[in-house]
C-alpha cells in the first residue's frame, strides 16, 4: 500500500507531459511493426473489399459492380462443397493433431533417456518447406510404388488410391497436416508444461493422486491457457491451409470437388482463372468463417480455460 | 588504426555506390523470360551468342515452369515490372496485347516471309505486329516398339484410324499387369482436341464456342470413352499419380499422343531413346493434327526499346533459329532450317511433325481464353467421374465461354 502512494506521489510531482521526450520514443519503437502492419495488412484487407465489389478479369478494365460477386459465391456450389471441405480439414487435424502433440509433450517432459534428440526430432518437419514436405508425401502416397501402399499389399489390405479417391484425398492432406505441425505444438504445450511449480505435484502426491489424476486435475487445467492459444492457432491455421492441398490435388483429379478448400479455391479464381474481384470475395467469406470459430472460441475460453 | 579502418570501410562502401552508376552508361542488361526447361540450352545458346556481338549488353535468362509462368507475369504487368523479353503464347496473347503490355514490333528490322503465315498472323493485332515467331509445333502419335514387338502387332502408320486405334490398344492393355495400350487423359492440346477436329467439330471459331456442337461432343465421348468403356488407358486416378508423359516414358503405355516440344526430352531418357519412335496422327472422319506456334513478345514499358526490339529481331534471325534447332528446342518457325531441328533425331521418324503442318489446325484460341481453360480441366473432371455426362459438360462449359466472350 505505502509502495503505491509512493509512486503516485513520483507520478504528480514529475515534470508537464511532454509528447516528443515520452510517447514518442515509444511510438518510434513500435513503428516498424505498425507501419508494416498498415502497409502489408490492414491496407491490403480494405483493398480486397473494395475489389471484392468489382469485376476484375485479368488485365482488362476494372468495373464496379455491387454484390454480385458475393450473389454468385451464394449460388456457387463448389463454394459449399469447399466450405464443407474446409471444415471437414479442420475437424481432421484439429483435435487429433493437438491431442497427439499434448501427449508426446507430456512424455517429453519426462526425464527419459534420449529426450532432445526426441525433441528435435518432431520439430524437424515444421523446418522443412511445405512444398518439399508435399512431394515427398505424394510420393509415400501413390498408389502404384508407394511405400504405404507396399505395406497395405503386404498385409493383405489391398492399394488405396490416397490422393485421388474422393474419399480419403482431404484425409491424406490431413496426415500431411498434422506431421508437419506437431512438432511446433508440442514446443509451445512443453513450454507451458515447464511452468507449472514441481510444488503442485508434491503436493497432489502427497494427498494421494495417481499419474492419471495428475495429469488431468493438475497438468491440464493449468496448461489450459497454452492449450487454448495452441487449439486456436491451429483452427485458423488449418482454415488458412493452402500448400499441401494446392500442390496434391489440382483440378484433373477426380477428387478435386471433395477435395479442394475455401483457400485453394481462392488462389485458382485469382492466379489460375485471373478472376480477382470474385475471388476477393471467396477470401473475405472464409474470413467470416475464422472469425465465427474465433469468437466461439473466446466464448469457450471464459468457462473452460484456467488462469492462475 | 581503427579509425583507419573505418575510414576504409566507408570509402569501399562509397564505391560500390558509386560504381554502378558510372558503369550503367555502357553496360546494359535486359531479362529474357521462358517457361520450357528443355529449351533452355537453346535460349541461353541464342543469349550468348547476342552478347557476343554486342559485348555491352548483358541477356539474364529467366526459366519459371509453365504452371507458375502465367501467374507471375500477369503479377509482373500489373505491377509494371514485366521481363524485357519474353515468350508469348496464342492463349494469352490477346489478354496481354488488348491490355497494351506488348511492345509494337512492326518496324522490326525484320523480314517476315520466312515464317508459316499462320503463325506470323497469330501474334498480328490492330494492324501491328506484337511477337516475332519463335518456333512451331504439332501432336503426333508416339508408341513404345517394345511392347508391339512383343505382341506381334506392325507399328502405326498412315493408314491408322480411330478403329485401328482402339483396336490395336486393346490388344496391347494388360491391366493385371498396369500395361495399357493408350493413354488418353484428361488433356486438350495433346489431347482430345486433336479429335474434336478429325471429327469435323470445332473449339472456338468466329467468336462463337463450338462445345455445343454435335461433332465435338463426339469426339470428346469417343477420347473418353477409349478409358471409361474401353479401357485402354490408365484411369484418371492413376493420370493424378504419375502423368501421361511419364507413364509412357515408364513403359506403362504403349502409345500417347505427344507434342514435338516432348522430343527433347524423351530422347534424353535413357529407358525410353532407344524403344519408341512416332507416325502421324490416325485420322477419323478427315485428318487433323493441333499445331501452335510460340513468339518473343517485348515489354511494352522497357527501359531499352532499341536493345529490345534488336535482342528479338536477332531471336527472329536464321542464325538464331539454326541456334534454337541444333540444342533440340523445338522446331524452328524459319523455313529452311527446319532440317537442323529433325536432323537431330536420327533413328526417328521425326519428319512427321513437319508433314502433319499441311493439315494442321491452329490451336483454338480466343480473347478471353486465359479465362475459361481452368473451368474447362474443371468440367471435364466432372464428367469423367461420373458426376455429370460429357454432352452435359460440354454444353455447359459452351455456356460459360459464351457469357465470358460476350461482355
Amino acid at each position: 500500500m505505502s509502495e503505491r502512494i509512493i509512486q503516485a506521489d513520483l507520478r504528480s510531482a514529475r515534470k508537464p507531459f511532454r509528447f516528443k521526450s515520452d510517447w514518442g520514443w515509444a511510438y518510434l519503437l513500435i513503428a516498424p511493426t505498425i507501419i508494416g502492419l498498415l502497409i502489408l495488412n490492414i491496407y491490403p484487407f480494405f483493398e480486397t473489399i473494395i475489389l471484392s465489389l468489382q469485376k476484375s478479369q485479368g488485365l482488362g478494365p476494372v468495373k464496379f459492380v455491387g454484390l454480385k460477386n458475393y450473389q454468385k459465391l451464394l449460388s456457387d456450389k463448389q463454394i459449399w462443397q469447399s466450405t464443407v471441405n474446409t471444415l471437414y480439414y479442420m475437424l481432421l487435424t484439429v483435435p487429433v493433431g493437438v491431442f497427439l502433440a499434448l501427449i508426446l509433450a507430456v512424455l517429453l517432459n519426462t526425464k527419459i533417456r534420449g529426450r532432445d534428440v526426441y525433441r528435435a526430432i518432431y520439430f524437424l518437419p515444421m523446418v522443412a518447406a511445405p512444398a518439399a514436405v508435399a512431394m515427398v508425401w505424394k510420393w509415400i502416397f501413390n498408389a502404384e510404388a508407394g511405400i504405404l501402399n507396399q505395406f497395405l499389399v503386404l498385409f493383405g489390405v489391398g492399394r488405396i488410391n490416397w490422393l485421388s479417391d474422393p474419399n480419403t484425398a482431404l484425409l491424406s492432406c490431413a496426415i500431411i497436416g498434422i506431421w508437419s505441425a506437431v512438432g511446433y505444438d508440442l514446443v509451445l504445450i512443453l513450454a507451458g508444461l515447464q511452468s507449472i511449480p514441481t510444488s503442485y505435484y508434491e503436493a497432489s502426491e502427497i494427498d494421494g493422486a495417481n499419474a492419471v489424476q495428475r495429469f488431468f486435475h493438475v497438468t491440464v487445467p493449468l496448461i489450459s491457457p497454452t492449450l487454448f492459444f495452441v487449439v486456436m492457432m491451429r483452427m485458423m491455421n488449418s482454415v488458412k491451409q493452402f500448400d499441401t492441398i494446392y500442390l496434391l490435388i489440382k483440378s484433373n483429379n477426380p477428387a478435386y470437388k471433395k477435395g479442394v478448400t475455401l483457400m485453394v479455391l481462392f488462389y485458382r479464381e485469382a492466379f489460375e482463372k485471373f478472376n480477382k474481384g470474385y475471388a476477393s470475395a471467396i477470401v473475405l467469406f472464409s474470413f467470416v468463417i475464422i472469425m465465427v470459430f474465433t469468437a466461439l472460441q473466446f466464448i469457450a475460453e471464459k468457462k473452460m480455460v484456467h488462469y492462475e | 588504426m581503427r579509425k583507419f579502418l573505418a575510414a576504409l570501410l566507408t570509402l569501399c562502401l562509397a564505391l560500390t555506390l558509386v560504381a554502378p552508376i558510372a558503369m550503367a552508361e555502357e553496360k546494359v542488361t535486359i531479362t529474357f523470360a521462358f517457361w520450357d526447361t528443355n529449351q533452355e540450352p537453346g535460349m541461353k545458346a541464342i543469349a550468348e551468342a547476342y552478347m557476343a556481338e554486342h559485348p555491352n549488353v548483358t541477356v539474364e535468362t529467366q526459366v519459371t515452369p509453365w504452371s507458375e509462368y502465367w501467374t507471375k507475369l500477369e503479377a509482373a504487368a500489373q505491377g509494371g515490372a514485366l521481363p524485357d523479353v519474353f515468350w508469348m503464347h496464342s492463349n494469352q496473347f490477346f489478354k496481354y496485347v488488348s491490355a497494351g503490355m506488348l511492345l509494337d514490333l512492326t518496324d522490326l528490322n525484320l523480314d517476315y516471309t520466312p515464317y508459316p503465315e499462320g503463325i506470323t498472323a497469330l501474334y498480328h493485332y490492330e494492324d501491328k505486329q506484337w511477337a516475332v515467331p519463335k518456333d512451331y509445333d504439332t501432336i503426333a502419335l508416339a508408341y513404345n516398339k517394345e511392347l508391339f514387338d512383343k505382341a506381334g502387332i506392325a507399328y502405326p502408320d498412315d493408314t491408322w484410324t480411330w478403329d485401328t486405334l482402339r483396336e490395336t490398344a486393346k490388344k496391347l492393355t494388360d491391366a493385371e499387369n498396369g500395361i495399357y495400350g493408350f493413354g488418353a487423359p484428361n488433356d486438350t492440346q495433346s489431347g482430345y482436341y486433336n479429335f474434336v477436329y478429325q471429327n469435323g467439330g470445332f473449339i472456338f471459331e468466329d467468336g462463337k464456342s463450338g462445345f455445343d456442337q454435335e461433332a465435338t461432343q463426339e469426339a470428346i465421348q469417343t477420347w473418353a470413352d477409349l478409358m471409361l468403356k474401353d479401357g485402354v488407358s490408365p484411369s484418371l486416378e492413376s493420370f493424378t499419380d504419375m502423368g501421361n508423359d511419364d507413364q509412357f516414358q515408364a513403359g506403362k503405355v504403349a502409345m500417347v499422343f505427344v507434342g514435338s516440344w516432348m522430343m527433347s526430352a524423351y530422347t534424353n531418357n535413357e529407358f525410353i531413346k532407344d524403344k519408341f519412335d512416332v507416325a502421324v496422327l490416325p485420322q477419323g472422319k478427315q485428318r487433323a493434327s493441333i499445331y501452335n506456334g510460340l513468339g518473343y513478345s517485348g515489354a511494352y514499358n522497357t527501359a531499352n526499346p532499341e536493345i529490345v526490339k534488336d535482342f528479338i529481331a536477332f531471336c527472329g534471325s536464321e542464325q538464331a533459329n539454326i541456334l534454337q534447332a541444333q540444342n533440340k528446342a523445338a522446331i524452328p518457325a524459319y523455313k529452311g532450317t527446319e532440317h537442323y531441328f529433325t536432323d537431330l533425331f536420327t533413328n526417328l521418324n521425326i519428319a512427321c511433325y513437319t508433314e502433319m503442318i499441311e493439315y494442321g489446325v491452329q490451336f483454338p484460341f480466343s480473347p478471353n481464353k486465359s479465362l475459361w481453360e481452368g473451368t474447362e480441366t474443371e468440367l471435364m473432371t466432372s464428367a469423367y467421374t461420373g458426376e455429370m455426362t460429357f454432352a452435359e459438360a460440354c454444353n455447359q462449359l459452351h455456356e460459360t465461354i459464351t457469357e465470358i466472350e460476350e461482355e
